[in-house]
């Protein structure tokens, strides 16, 4: 039963098919709303215990495939968000109790990738990064952020998703099944984070748009959630190493 | 605690200490103290790393701290100077060739990280701090190749350099997993130790082939031996400091795993073999491709590939501390020329020929007619010299140097290939033959005698008497006979290709090149259709 209930709230499913069907949801939403469950599935990690079947685990990777499918076709930072929740569904399911931290520290990257699509949102007129080309050089901290968001995303250390998922699979028993999912959310977490640097961090900057600086409160909210990641990656690398 | 523990213990920051100094220069706001506080504290690094360097061979002991999971150990205390020193100049040459671009401050937080990254992998003394370095130093090499963000081409080619090193982490990761499921330990102290017990036994388990043959593939695509080999000639648009750390740093990471794996490849000799072979594919194919490419970065990428492979296959013939002495100075040797295009360029702007340095005094002429009937006198003096040199220098040295006969050969290949790019770059007149002849017959004399020697004293310091089980180990060690002979076979066939191609005579309107001999240079040129394979594939979006 409880299964069941952390696929639903792990985003085990592709429950956002019928939610982009609705007409009053948006993305923002969706990735609220999704984030909001994957937390709520964390939370209840803490009290019952996250055990899985290899079932779950399969229903869990097919979505997770979808996923990857879709998030490559999108440009726009709330869908890829959220789509990157489903895309690391399988992890929390299969790293059972470790999970928890390892979602967690992905929620965390995840808000700050939410933050720079709502930059763009105010600033670009949507959270769609298509042209929006060049920003490292002529937004360095903006450019730095979501530099770091992205380096996370694609597992690298010394951020948390990365030493999270070291220590889960240096500490786990590995069968074809642990293979086939982790080679594929390697590579694919990595493939999308790196795809979302080349379209706008990259390239030269366009010449109609004007682009604009994070003002004072943003930069200080960035850099608490940078500081949250670097205590998360402390945790990590005392579970990793220790 | 005393002061000499103290130190002891600040020796360990070491890798810390290029981050602290990213930290500090993302609150710098000038511009000019960018590299200032970037030198200062690079050059804490430098002096840190000679103080360790001279505590380890003074007290002939290890510095191991946090746990145990850093160590200054022998081979630390051999790398991390030399790269420490490297960052030092490669920091001070970009201090000035990078003021004018966009990102100077982005430039030295990456060029810190980059390093950091290597001294934490020299360090290490446990696989999972290894496997985080790894990563990180990936990361980092991506955002610097990708420096210039607004070009399309160092972009697309620094996603090429970055999906190699994806695969890299993925394989070095699963060898961790293995290493650790099979022996129980992340520990490399504890790891080497018992792969050094297990040696004096048969070993039957077949998955210590398999975690040797990992680590080899990881090392083989950082280190870019062929077919892995794509990302290094294709990144030469990255900044020039930049092509420094890589042709000097970060290949060599490969040759600094395989030596830090030295013990469990003396259980899996099928690995060394394996590794000899694709070292032996990889430096005749990048080095004949070298020769041919029109790009001179190019040229010089291919040049870096085909000594990774001659490095590769030294550690094949169990050569470990050879492989390391080879990194160093192939390093140096790569970082100078890099950071000397510059100058050179400078030099160009002012006279149109080349710039007349003492080489291109001593070796440039304009093409003229002489007796070629000398040929075969040269080619005998070729051949015989380096042979007496060879031998020669082993009796004048010691009964032990003869453990070196199979990565002799290899040497002789390197100063072959060394001699073709030089000759590729500095014509030749047969006029000046005798005057070439002995400069380079000099220089083998040279570069045999400093690896033999220096290769020695390494191995000394870095392995003991461990050495020589390495040289048991690889079964592909040869004989000195053999050695002898198969130095002749590349010294005829070497030099009569060299002399045929680069000492140059009035050429023949009337003759015309073979068919054969026209496929096989377009092939080279084509750089072995690797890319065009690959735009089959990928309907022509490479």
């Amino acid at each position: 039963m409880f299964s069941i209930l952390f696929l639903l709230l792990a985003a085990g499913v592709p429950y956002y098919i019928l939610l982009e069907k609705k007409t009053r949801l948006n993305s923002k939403s969706i990735f609220l709303l999704s984030g909001f469950l994957l937390l709520s599935a964390i939370i209840l990690s803490l009290y019952v215990e996250n055990e899985h079947r290899t079932s779950l685990v399969i229903v869990s990777f097919a979505s997770a495939i979808y996923s990857i499918y879709k998030a490559t076709k999108t440009t726009n930072f709330y869908k890829l968000g959220y789509y990157l929740i489903f895309v690391n569904a399988p992890f929390f399911i299969l790293f059972e109790g470790a999970g928890a931290m390892y979602s967690f520290s992905l929620l965390v990257s995840l808000v700050g990738l939410f933050l720079i699509g709502k930059f763009y949102e105010k600033n670009y007129g949507s959270a769609n990064y298509r042209h929006i080309t060049g920003i490292t050089l002529v937004t360095p901290c903006v450019g730095t952020y979501l530099t770091l968001y992205l380096i996370t995303l694609a597992l690298y250390p010394p951020f948390p998703n990365a030493l999270f998922f070291l220590s889960h699979i240096f500490n786990s028993e590995p069968n074809t099944l642990w293979y086939i999912i982790v080679v594929t959310l390697f590579f694919a977490n990595f493939s999308l984070a790196m795809g979302v640097m080349r379209a706008t961090l990259f390239g030269r900057p366009h010449s109609d748009i004007h682009y604009v600086h994070m003002n004072s409160k943003e930069k200080i909210v960035h850099f608490l959630i940078l500081m949250l990641l670097l205590t998360l990656s402390f945790f990590g690398l005392k579970e990793t190493l220790l | 605690m005393g002061t000499g523990v103290l130190m002891e213990k600040v020796i360990l920051l070491i890798p810390g200490i290029p981050i602290f100094i990213a930290f500090i220069l993302f609150f710098v706001r000038k511009k000019e103290l960018i590299p200032k506080v970037s030198l200062a504290l690079s050059s804490m690094v430098a002096l840190l790393a000679l103080y360790g360097t001279y505590y380890v061979i003074s007290n002939d002991t290890k510095i191991i701290g946090f746990d145990g999971l850093l160590i200054y150990n022998e081979l630390s205390a051999v790398l991390v100077p030399y790269v420490a020193i490297l960052g030092l100049v490669i920091r001070k040459y970009a201090s000035k060739y990078m003021w004018d671009e966009a990102g100077y401050k982005r430039f030295f937080i990456l060029l810190n990280f980059i390093f950091a990254s290597i001294y934490l992998f020299v360090m290490s003394n446990s696989l999972i701090v290894l496997a985080l370095a790894w990563q990180l130093l990936s990361i980092s090499l991506y955002l610097l190749v990708s420096f210039n963000v607004g070009s399309k081409t160092a972009v697309k080619n620094a996603r090429w350099t970055m999906n190699i090193h994806k695969g890299a982490d993925l394989v070095f990761i699963f060898a961790i997993i293995l290493t650790y499921k099979t022996f129980g330990s992340f520990n490399l102290a504890v790891l080497s130790e018992k792969w050094l017990a297990m040696s004096g036994h048969p070993v039957e388990n077949p998955m210590i082939f398999v975690i040797g043959l990992l680590f080899l593939l990881a090392a083989m695509m950082k280190s870019a031996i062929m077919p892995f080999h794509i990302w290094l000639p294709y990144t030469s648009e990255a900044p020039t400091p930049v092509s420094a750390v890589m042709h000097a740093g970060v290949v060599n990471v490969g040759g600094i795993l395989l030596n830090k794996m030295a013990y469990l490849l003396l259980l899996a000799p099928g690995v060394l073999n394996i590794a000899f072979i694709v070292g032996l594919i990889t430096a005749i194919g990048a080095s004949l491709i070298m020769l041919v490419v029109a790009d001179i970065k190019r040229s010089l990428g291919y040049s870096t590939v085909g000594q990774m492979g001659y490095m590769i296959m030294e550690v094949g013939l169990g050569a470990f501390s050879l492989a390391i002495y080879h990194l160093i100075v192939h390093g140096i040797f790569k970082a100078t020329l890099f950071l000397e295009s510059g100058a050179l360029i400078k030099w160009a702007r002012h006279d149109s020929n080349l710039p007349k340095r003492l080489s291109y005094k001593l070796f440039w002429e304009d093409k003229v007619k002489s007796n070629s009937k000398q040929i075969f006198n040269y080619i005998a003096f070729f051949t015989i010299m380096p042979i007496v040199a060879f031998i020669g220098i082993k009796m004048v040295l010691s009964e032990e140097f003869f453990e070196f006969n199979a990565a002799i050969i290899i040497l002789a290949f390197a100063w072959l290939t060394g001699t073709q790019l030089f000759m590729s770059f500095f014509k030749a007149s047969k006029s000046y033959s005798t005057m070439v002849m002995f400069a380079l017959v000099g220089s083998f004399i040279m570069i045999l005698f400093t690896y033999e020697f220096v290769g020695l004293a390494l191995e000394h310091f870095i392995y003991g008497d461990d050495a020589l089980l390495f040289y048991k180990a690889a079964t592909f060690n040869i004989t000195m006979l053999m050695s002898v002979a198969m130095l002749a076979i590349i010294m005829v066939v070497g030099w009569l290709f060299m002399y045929k191609q680069y000492f140059k005579d009035i050429p023949k309107i009337d003759s015309e090149p073979k068919r054969m001999k026209l496929l096989f240079y377009k092939f080279l040129v084509k750089e072995g259709y690797f890319f065009s394979l690959f735009k089959v594939f990928k309907k022509g979006k490479l």
